[in-house]
């Protein structure tokens, strides 16, 4: 069964048409074991893919592929990294991207998929000269 | 912000999924941001604010107003 309405699915098609550059949505996930949100996760992104040719999904096994694992500093599941082509565009999310967060990716895919952060030039002049060192960010949000 | 930056990684957590994290990092609201593990950003501030919050930065000077 489809998670979004007809609607919905034209709203958000209309918003990923921005997307100039093809993006990989890996999912780290196992094939026993898995964490119900997991099949959710899967779900949410096979459906946004389908409605953008640019966009991918790559199923990774976590407990069979630990270097991937570990070269994107996954430790839990489901996780998903965003690929602007090959390269690491440093966002996640862990969890299934349902309820809020599912605005949070299309929006990430947005970012991503047209290399703009979309921040004020003030913040791109803070960030360019004070991000000197690693910034992990982790914002906790919940479904509704 | 880490599209702008490499040093910059960012991690949307669903909370209620991960009960270890927001045990970890007793979120008891969100939206909850936390940088390195130990700056903590409560609520969904103005981009500036949240920019310069993420980087330790003190908030910007007020205008002086005359």
């Amino acid at each position: 069964m489809a998670l979004l309405s007809d609607q919905d699915r034209q709203i958000v098609r209309e918003h990923l048409a921005a997307i100039e550059r093809p993006i990989t949505l890996l999912l780290f996930t196992q094939t026993i074991g898995a964490p119900e949100t997991a099949l959710l996760a899967r779900q949410v992104l096979d459906e946004v893919a389908s409605l953008n040719d640019l966009i991918r999904v790559e199923e990774v096994n976590f407990v069979l592929e630990k270097e991937r694992a570990a070269q994107y500093g996954i430790e839990h599941i489901p996780a998903i990294v965003l690929l602007a082509g090959d390269q690491d565009t440093r966002m996640r999310f862990l969890g299934a991207p349902a309820g809020y967060e599912f605005m949070s990716l299309i929006e990430a895919l947005i970012v991503a998929g047209t290399n703009d952060s979309q921040l004020e030039p003030e913040s791109r002049a803070l960030i360019a000269a004070h991000a000197t060192a690693p910034v992990d960010i982790q914002v906790f949000v919940t479904p509704t | 912000m880490a599209l702008e930056n490499a040093h910059i990684r960012a991690t949307c957590i669903e909370a209620t999924e991960f009960m270890d994290l927001t045990r970890k990092f007793r979120v008891t609201g969100v939206p909850k941001t936390v940088v390195n593990g130990s700056i903590e950003i409560l609520g969904a501030l103005p981009e500036e604010m949240f920019v310069r919050g993420v980087l330790g930065l003190p908030e910007a000077d007020q205008p002086p107003t005359n």
